[in-house]
């Protein structure tokens, strides 16, 4: 039971992000490689408010989002100017560059080390302290970001950014800054995302880099293309996907050292199939052509 | 005077330059960023295990036989996941995410069979020989001759049909069809020649520094940069790349340290991207001249 309450948590952690990168790659058109790096910025910045200054959970979270939202704009901000694969390349770059100061600046972040026994959240006196009450804390988090995420998608502004995805030069035509609205789409993502770091720095109680780097960028990813971008399920049925289908290879009684290998191989092969059959994934309704 | 960090530098950036030039070759060619060239890099090493370690096979035949897989391995990648992706006219970001699928697939594999931990295959301490200040181990040495060897190779296969059959598909696609050539054929000769490249530079760090099921991450991400720094649109840009990028990385672990090396050497990439994108050999094209 304990363990099906962790896996519940752990989905509504990665929807959080999934759904923060489905609006820079769904609704923009966007790949982004950076969001691990919202991600561990996330985490990073609550956890040091915690520790390090006793900051409440709930006052380290709006400031770790701010902290995210500016360091985004450091990074999108040279990286919008170019164009396809050099923007991608881009945002690579400063993945890396970011995962390397959290693991390298030690005397700020512990690097390799990384910063144990964080505080769980807590709120005048109710302590999120216990599985079941994480489980509704993060229920509440994931199910407020896509109702944030449906607000935005179905509003002018959304529409405008779908419109940016499909043709970015027929948008400016139309005389919209496409750049600004790129910007902040990358901008909001990056807050949301380190929505995630949080809770999962307060859950796990232990960070370190190793969580948030290219490979976690590239996983991400990788769940929007199966699971689908471009709508509000398409996130919610890759994580689903992702997550549940490694307890159902556990009853394959494949051996614990090798499962981890198996299950990647699996995503990969799901992967190239649909990206031969169905870019738009599962449930998605933006296909990368 | 920084001679050794320099000659180091030239030595490991003789090896960038070799699975650069590979890595450049695929992308110039077929506009194809090729993640899976990480792939092909780690299974050349692992063959060469395989085949040398375990199977006890003589070194040269290892090798030989381990390039030929690995040549092979990368001409079915492209005729088993691009070549289908092409017929239906994929967008770049489609072949993006199906060479990182194979880039997954292949390196889980590799892990599952072999195991997460580093392999060597030569134990012991490296020969060294002295050039006046400097001193190289037995394997940089070959590194240095082995890119000679290439560098040679690669001008004279421009100048020779293949050569100039791939330059011009590299330029104009469907005129070199058109003119009655077969770009299957083309792009089947660049993927089995980038992959060639990358199993030998592959192998030259494998006798070096052992390997690991990430080797070829690290590979493709030096062989993306390299190729950027000296110039896409250019082939010779991905050796002046490798080279420029090598001895950069040496001068930072002189300068400041080895584990900045990651973060410096992505920083430089940036400021490429940004100031020069067409890198060091490249020219500024007009909007009008790009695809």
């Amino acid at each position: 039971m304990n363990y099906l309450i962790h896996i519940l948590i752990m989905i509504n952690i990665y929807i959080i992000l999934t759904q923060s990168l489905n609006l820079v790659m769904g609704y923009t058109g966007l790949l982004s490689l950076a969001s691990a790096a919202f991600y561990g910025i996330g985490a990073y910045t609550t956890a040091l408010l915690m520790m390090k200054l006793n900051v409440n959970f709930f006052i380290a979270l709006p400031l770790a989002v701010i902290s995210s939202i500016i360091l985004s704009f450091i990074v999108a901000y040279p990286s919008l100017r170019l164009k396809g694969d050099y923007f991608i390349l881009a945002t690579l770059g400063f993945q890396i560059v970011i995962f390397s100061i959290l693991y390298n600046w030690v005397s700020l972040t512990r690097g390799p080390y990384g910063i144990p026994g964080i505080p769980q959240p807590s709120i005048f006196n109710l302590n999120f302290n216990t599985l079941p009450k994480f489980l509704i804390l993060s229920t509440i988090f994931s199910l407020l970001t896509i109702y944030f995420f449906y607000l935005i998608t179905n509003s002018q502004y959304g529409r405008i950014l779908k419109a940016i995805r499909d043709d970015e030069i027929a948008t400016k035509t139309l005389g919209k800054d496409t750049f600004k609205f790129k910007l902040s789409a990358f901008a909001i993502s990056s807050g949301i995302s380190a929505i995630s770091g949080a809770l999962y720095a307060t859950y796990v109680t232990y960070i370190d880099p190793t969580s948030f780097t290219i490979s976690e960028s590239l996983f991400l990813v990788t769940i929007l293309a199966i699971g689908g971008a471009g709508n509000l399920q398409g996130p919610i049925v890759g994580t689903l996907f992702m997550v549940i289908l490694p307890e159902i290879l556990r009853f394959l009684a494949i051996p614990d050292t090798i499962a981890p290998n198996v299950r990647m191989m699996i995503y990969a092969i799901i992967l190239i199939y649909l990206m031969r059959k169905k870019t738009k994934g599962i449930a998605g309704e933006y296909g990368f052509d | 005077m920084p001679l050794q960090f320099i000659a180091n530098g030239i030595c490991a950036g003789a090896t960038y330059a070799i699975v650069a030039l590979g890595f450049g070759l695929i992308y110039n060619t077929t506009n194809v960023f090729h993640f899976a060239h990480g792939a092909v890099y780690t299974v050349s090493a692992y063959l060469t295990f395989l085949f040398l370690i375990i199977l006890k096979i003589p070194p040269l035949i290892s090798i030989f036989l381990a390039l030929i897989l690995t040549t092979l391995f990368g001409v079915l990648i492209q005729l088993t996941v691009y070549q289908p992706l092409e017929n239906k006219k994929s967008s770049p970001p489609t072949f993006l995410m199906s060479s990182f699928g194979v880039y997954l697939f292949t390196i889980n594999l590799i892990a599952l069979i072999f195991g997460n931990e580093v392999k060597i295959i030569n134990p012991g301490i490296e020969k060294t020989f002295s050039f006046g200040d400097i001193i190289l181990t037995r394997i940089q040495i070959i590194s240095l001759i082995t890119f000679i060897i290439i560098t040679i190779l690669y001008f004279l296969l421009k100048r020779l049909k293949i050569g100039k059959l791939i330059t011009a598909y590299s330029n104009n696609p469907d005129l070199v069809e058109v003119l009655g050539w077969n770009g299957k054929k083309i792009k089947i000769t660049v993927y089995a020649l980038g992959s060639l490249l990358a199993g030998v530079s592959s192998i030259l760090s494998a006798f070096d520094i052992g390997m690991d099921p990430y080797v070829g991450m690290h590979a493709l991400l030096i062989s993306a940069v390299a190729v950027i720094i000296g110039g896409v649109k250019i082939f010779e840009g991905a050796i002046v790349g490798g080279l420029t990028l090598g001895i950069l990385q040496s001068l930072i672990i002189w300068q400041i340290s080895a584990k900045w090396l990651d973060a410096f050497t992505f920083i430089i990439l940036i400021i490429f991207l940004l100031f020069k994108p067409e890198g060091l050999l490249g020219k500024k094209l007009r909007i009008e001249e790009t695809t």
